[in-house]
């Protein structure tokens, strides 16, 4: 359930600097693609930067760089959006615990962000730390009745379940825009798509990347653990599994195929990210979306999606969550 | 046997919080409610267990948390901290206690596995995820889905994106001068060359260095469908 003090903090701007995800380049670019056709239809354009580097987050947590140099990667990362004076929105929870994490601890101590800014003064940079930061997640939520109101291709009849991830509910458990164990926000705004939500038991269960664990112990510990994800999904039937983090798409798509070539098991449920999804209804030309870069083919979706009405808005959606709604039926 | 808090280490808390800058507090007031390895994926599929791992650090048992295998199995999920009615921030405690084995020598392997490729891509590229998939299994699939040959510079071109995520020159001397000078660069050197030591023990067994078990449900048919080499390009067919 949304925490709305934390929604209503959410400030969405014209103009807002994208930070790109090393996995939407590289691995998914119908992230960025998405992002790059679809926020523009939400009156947000999208500004980006050559100079833009990886987060730093993974090598950080993986401990093969120190906070002490990761630090100052991530303030002059910070600092391409404050020359512009523009707040960030990040694609990743991983990008988003990273650049939050390090910019409040900066922020907080004085001495710290004193010491970050005598390096970054070599590179004729200055970490002022007066850029918000905000996942899409966030951003799309805020938005969520002009994504109503905008939609083209309303996703009627499609039953998309949700995976959240970890790194931003439950680390953020007590500043994040919605409950750590019964969130709600990618419901809404996949309802104000014009989609059904599939419901399914392991919804907050981690995808299984565990960081280093897809690298280190990937048959011991993170394939087994996402193959027990991957079976609850395919009981439920999902036209598609929506995420909000690239980390994770990868996971639930590449471990998918990768058990079906060993044999292990049919799993045929393709991951979308949230952009990709608001871009979809958005009207953004299939074709522009890249998901011919997943390893779980999209021909399903996108024939249902063809033969599917088109339409101006999703009006009468109750976007609200169905516990809100019971509430309601039970007290009339 | 009750355990009284006279064995706790006196000033663990004090101690622990510098060491981790202040970024893991109140570490002292886990009250052993286990919640964290009720949820904690990890633990389901393995002897690691973050409840024990807290009350050896309290009990004074630094050294054997370290040298463990366990303190590796994290999956930094955050999990725990969700559920904690104390708010301990255990993820961020693992990350430093991580440290700590790697200064005493253990995990020099782990990290090893994470430095080639990601740190090296970054310091090189400014990404740390490479556009190369030496998965060819993987490939496969997505260049039957594409009707390319399932290189990502292909689909991003298809796509109207420049083939490559282009990090400009100057932001690449940026990062590689804080890189240098922050130590980081030192660091990627010494993880190259480090040969560090075997560790010591595993909870889940008396005996030491007893592996990870496989349960029933983590035995797959290990059908080889990788077909990975070494330069990570196809065995046949064309280079761009």
């Amino acid at each position: 359930m949304p925490r709305e003090e934390a929604v209503k903090k959410v400030q969405v701007s014209d103009r807002m600097f994208m930070f790109q995800p090393c996995v939407g380049n590289n691995k998914y670019p119908g992230i960025i693609a998405a992002a790059v056709h679809a926020l523009p239809k939400l009156g947000v354009e999208p500004v980006t930067s050559d100079e833009q580097t990886c987060c730093g987050g993974f090598l950080t947590f993986t401990n093969v760089a120190q906070p002490t140099s990761t630090m100052p990667a991530v303030a002059r990362n910070l600092c391409l959006a404050e020359e512009q004076n523009l707040d960030v929105v990040a694609f990743c929870n991983g990008c988003h615990t990273f650049l939050t994490e390090f910019s409040h601890f900066m922020n907080d101590r004085p001495p710290v962000k004193g010491v970050v800014n005598t390096i970054l003064s070599m590179i004729g940079r200055e970490y002022k730390g007066t850029s918000a930061i905000y996942h899409i997640v966030e951003i799309l939520y805020k938005l969520k009745d002009r994504i109503a109101e905008r939609v083209e291709r309303p996703l009627t009849g499609f039953r998309l379940a949700t995976h959240y991830g970890c790194h931003y509910l439950n680390g953020f458990k007590k500043t994040a825009i919605d409950d750590a164990f019964m969130p709600t926000v990618l419901e809404e705004i996949l309802r104000a798509c014009g989609g059904e939500v599939a419901e399914y038991s392991e919804n907050r269960s981690c995808c299984g990347t565990g960081l280093t664990q897809v690298i280190l112990h990937k048959e011991e510990l993170s394939l087994p653990h996402t193959k027990r994800k991957l079976e609850n999904l395919n009981d439920v039937k999902a036209d598609a599994v929506v995420v909000q983090c690239p980390y994770c798409l990868a996971q639930l798509d590449r471990m998918s195929q990768k058990l079906n070539s060993r044999k292990a098991g049919e799993f045929h449920t393709p991951a979308i990210h949230v952009i990709q999804l608001v871009g979809l209804a958005l009207g953004v030309e299939p074709r522009k979306l890249g998901f011919e870069a997943h390893a779980i083919p999209f021909d399903r979706f996108l024939k249902k999606f063809e033969k599917t009405p088109r339409g101006t808005g999703v009006h009468h959606q109750d976007t609200r969550a169905r516990s809100e709604q019971q509430t309601e039926e039970v007290a009339a | 046997m009750r355990e009284s808090p006279l064995d706790w280490l006196p000033g663990f808390d004090k101690k622990f919080a510098d060491l981790t800058h202040r970024m893991v507090k109140d570490l002292e007031k886990c009250m052993q409610c286990g919640k964290c390895t009720a949820q904690c994926p990890a633990a389901k599929l393995s002897s690691y267990n973050p409840r024990q791992i807290i009350r050896d650090l309290k009990m004074g048992n630094v050294e054997k948390v370290i040298s463990s295998e366990e303190l590796w199995l994290c999956f930094f999920c955050s999990g725990c901290y969700a559920v904690c009615p104390r708010d301990i921030n255990f993820p961020f405690a693992i990350a430093m206690l991580r440290y700590a084995a790697l200064a005493k020598g253990y995990g020099w392997e782990e990290v090893k596995k994470i430095k080639d490729p990601y740190a090296q891509d970054y310091y090189d590229t400014g990404l740390s995820v490479s556009p190369e998939e030496a998965n060819l299994g993987l490939r496969g699939a997505i260049a039957k889905n594409s009707g390319t040959d399932g290189r990502i510079a292909t689909i991003r071109k298809r796509m109207g994106l420049p083939a490559k995520r282009v990090v400009s020159e100057k932001a690449l001397a940026e990062i590689r001068f804080l890189s240098d000078a922050t130590g980081m660069t030192d660091l990627f050197k010494e993880i190259e060359k480090k040969k560090g030591l075997a560790k010591k023990w595993n909870y889940g067994s008396p005996a030491d260095l007893v592996k990870i078990k496989r349960g029933p449900h983590q035995k797959f048919v290990d059908i080889d469908d990788e077909r990975e080499t070494k330069e990570g390009r196809p065995k046949t067919g064309k280079r761009e």
